[in-house]
């Protein structure tokens, strides 16, 4: 059976070079119309898909590939909390035999595809800590509904991935078991909280993966670690199995080497589902058919698109080489045939402090199960409230402690109307400027973090200063917007570089436009390669 | 879900500590209980009336003590983990109070971001959970078919 007529053109714009030459994620456009070379991603979903479906490769050597660059990249980089290995080979194994009998149709949407999962989402029978070691050796009863529909499509979970506790952090240094490292450069963050996804995806050891972001945990790491990253709409994605956080703000997101790669994940994983009530019934597209191949793409593929760059994420505070990929970014738009200008959010820097009084008084009621009763670490006591009390001064790390106080502090009787209250009422005005500005422009663009990675240690012990690093992402999970991360350019360091992210914010259940102007953007940068030098050196 | 504590009938958790003040339109529920606690001292100042914080500008709430919260947050600090956090959370709560500032007096809450709309009621029909024994063995002491925790009340 032919492959669908969308992934022929796919094929027919890359150039096939012999295989001595050929380097995984850089296709060449062989097309006279096609302007200089690309070294924009391809999708690697549908070139294992193409693999299997064609017998070329089988899934057992695909995830033997990985498995090698993952086993290659740990000892620097560190990315899982508990690699799969075993059962990645077993499942891989059983999908040949599968193709061996039944042919096509035992080839699902992701099948052989190799997943990493943010240790906070719940995988059967696979240890779950959430980061943390008041969950050491805890094993779920049952899969996070996004695992379990990644499961059903056919994919690979090859490991959970770090991530700073609870997904409380910025950088992934409070995870309470490891340090996870930059792709990019070693001594740097990559970023939080779903650092590991990030870098895992970043460092190729899987294909795409999980995460989660409350106030910017999957596009910042996205930012940092120069991979593709979603938030989609509060509720576009059920949060059953997501180890709640914040539970107003929580989402499941998910990171790609390329914009169709992430585009395939959210209509897998995307959808109501009755065991989370805050889950939204609106209708899940084929996010991936609608984005268009290079070579089919107008000359003014953007034409028409309104585009308003955030003015309060641009001054003071920035970093120059930041603002300058942002406004590079912003020129390329426009070069596409979009309008693109200022827009001013008022409130925009009430947000933050907002942000932190909401998330840290619903972590306070969250967190508020982890007892060392029913699952996790218990620490001996004679008497009950010791129990309680010794398991979670045990268990919790030094961050989860802080803002589970704070949080307490802020909900107390006499306080909740100065802080939770109010927080509440910020939060309207927030909703409220983001919907009046999405109402003149399609898109919003700004950073997705004031700086590029910076190093392990820098901001560990300056809350403050950590949490001012989320200004850029904050806002949108107040509103519940989606909101896309597309690698578009460098600052200096590291020895090639560090990646800065453009942030795409749309209006609600926009994820499909987000992810068209995101790809078309994605597919005509020049020049530019987004995979790391640790990777050159294979 | 949230615990949006607030002076309404929400009765206050049973093994606070003692206060020292109470405001006439408390209703919470008290017990003393004897504790082997290594939290520093178990003196709660005297908590500025609500009333009295608003009267007199947002100056004038109580800055966090620290003691206090992690009891109520069930977690044991050491006096001196104590000490640590004590000006970091300051620090942040200090903040927080920006918000005072700002004028919000026509402006609704917003209880979430209001993009999951729509009915989130199912059939009133319970479901058996297949993996039972997974959640069973989860837990760290049981004794079929109890949960086994240490005594719950000192008697005094």
């Amino acid at each position: 059976m032919p492959p669908p007529l969308q992934a022929q053109r796919l094929l027919l714009s890359q150039r096939r070079l012999p295989p001595s030459h050929r380097r995984r994620f850089t296709p060449v456009s062989s097309l006279p119309s096609a302007p200089a070379k690309t070294l924009a991603p391809s999708s690697s979903i549908l070139s294992i898909r193409e693999s299997l479906l064609s017998g070329e490769r089988t899934a057992a050597e695909i995830t033997a590939e990985y498995l090698s660059r993952l086993r290659r990249t740990e000892p620097s980089v560190r990315s899982f909390i508990h690699v799969a290995d075993a059962d990645a080979e077993r499942e891989a194994e059983e999908l040949d035999r599968r193709i061996a009998s039944e042919g096509q149709d035992a080839v699902g949407p992701l099948a052989g595809v190799l997943v990493g999962v943010k240790d906070n989402l719940c995988t059967a029978n696979m240890p779950s800590t959430g980061g943390s070691r008041i969950l050491d050796g805890y094993r779920p009863a049952y899969d996070a509904t996004a695992v379990r529909r990644l499961r059903e499509a056919g994919a690979i979970v090859v490991g959970k991935t770090n991530l700073d506790e609870f997904g409380m952090g910025s950088t992934t240094e409070g995870s309470g078991f490891q340090v996870t490292t930059n792709p990019w450069d070693d001594s740097r963050v990559p970023g939080g909280s779903s650092g590991g996804s990030a870098s895992s995806v970043s460092a190729r050891q899987c294909v795409v993966s999980l995460g989660s972001d409350t106030g910017g945990s999957v596009r910042q790491p996205a930012s940092f670690c120069g991979v593709v990253g979603l938030k989609p709409t509060y509720g576009r994605v059920s949060r059953f199995g997501l180890m709640a956080y914040a539970s107003s703000l929580d989402v499941v997101g998910c990171f790609g080497s390329s914009v169709v790669d992430t585009a395939t994940i959210l209509s897998v994983i995307a959808g109501h589902d009755k065991m989370d009530s805050t889950s939204s019934s609106h209708d899940v597209r084929d996010y991936k058919s609608e984005l268009v191949p290079l070579d089919l793409l107008e000359s003014k593929p953007l034409n028409g698109m309104r585009i308003g760059i955030i003015q309060e994420t641009l001054g003071e505070g920035v970093e120059t080489g930041v603002i300058s990929s942002i406004r590079t970014a912003a020129s390329h738009l426009e070069q596409l045939g979009s309008v693109v200008e200022e827009v001013s959010l008022p409130s925009f820097s009430l947000g933050l402090p907002a942000y932190y009084i909401l998330a840290s008084s619903e972590a306070s009621s969250n967190l508020s199960r982890y007892d060392g009763i029913r699952y996790g670490r218990q620490v001996s006591a004679d008497d009950f409230n010791e129990l309680y009390g010794g398991s979670r001064a045990n268990g919790l790390g030094h961050e989860v402690k802080m803002r589970i106080l704070m949080g307490t502090y802020a909900l107390s009787a006499g306080y909740y109307d100065a802080y939770y209250k109010r927080a509440q009422q910020v939060r309207t005005l927030v909703k409220k400027s983001f919907q009046e500005a999405l109402e003149r422009y399609d898109i919003l663009i700004s950073p997705a973090a004031p700086s590029a990675a910076y190093k392990i240690g820098e901001k560990i012990n300056d809350p403050l200063a950590m949490y001012a690093g989320d200004i850029m992402t904050v806002n949108v999970n107040l509103a519940g917007l989606p909101a896309l991360v597309v690698p578009c350019g460098f600052v200096d360091g590291g020895s090639a570089g560090l990646p800065v992210g453009l942030q795409m914010i749309g209006s609600p259940f926009s994820e499909g436009n987000l992810l068209r102007a995101g790809h078309i953007f994605e597919q005509t940068l020049q020049n530019i390669s987004f995979v790391p030098p640790l990777l050159a050196e294979s | 879900m949230l615990s949006a504590a607030s002076s309404s009938t929400i009765p206050r958790l049973r093994w606070a500590a003692p206060r020292r003040s109470q405001s006439t339109g408390n209703q919470w529920l008290l017990l003393l209980l004897r504790r082997r606690c290594s939290v520093s001292s178990s003196f709660s100042p005297p908590l500025v009336t609500p009333a009295a914080a608003a009267a007199a500008g947002s100056g004038a709430l109580e800055p966090p003590d620290v003691p206090r919260l992690a009891n109520a947050a069930r977690i044991s600090l050491s006096p001196e983990e104590a000490e640590e956090f004590a000006p970091k959370i300051r620090q942040v709560v200090g903040w927080f109070g920006q918000l005072q500032a700002v004028d919000l007096a026509s402006v609704e809450p917003s209880l979430r971001a209001g993009t999951a709309a729509g009915s989130s009621l199912r059939e009133d029909r319970p479901e058996t959970f297949a993996n039972r024994d997974a959640i069973i063995e989860a837990v760290p002491s049981y004794d079929d078919p109890y949960i086994k925790v240490p005594r719950v009340l000192n008697k005094e």
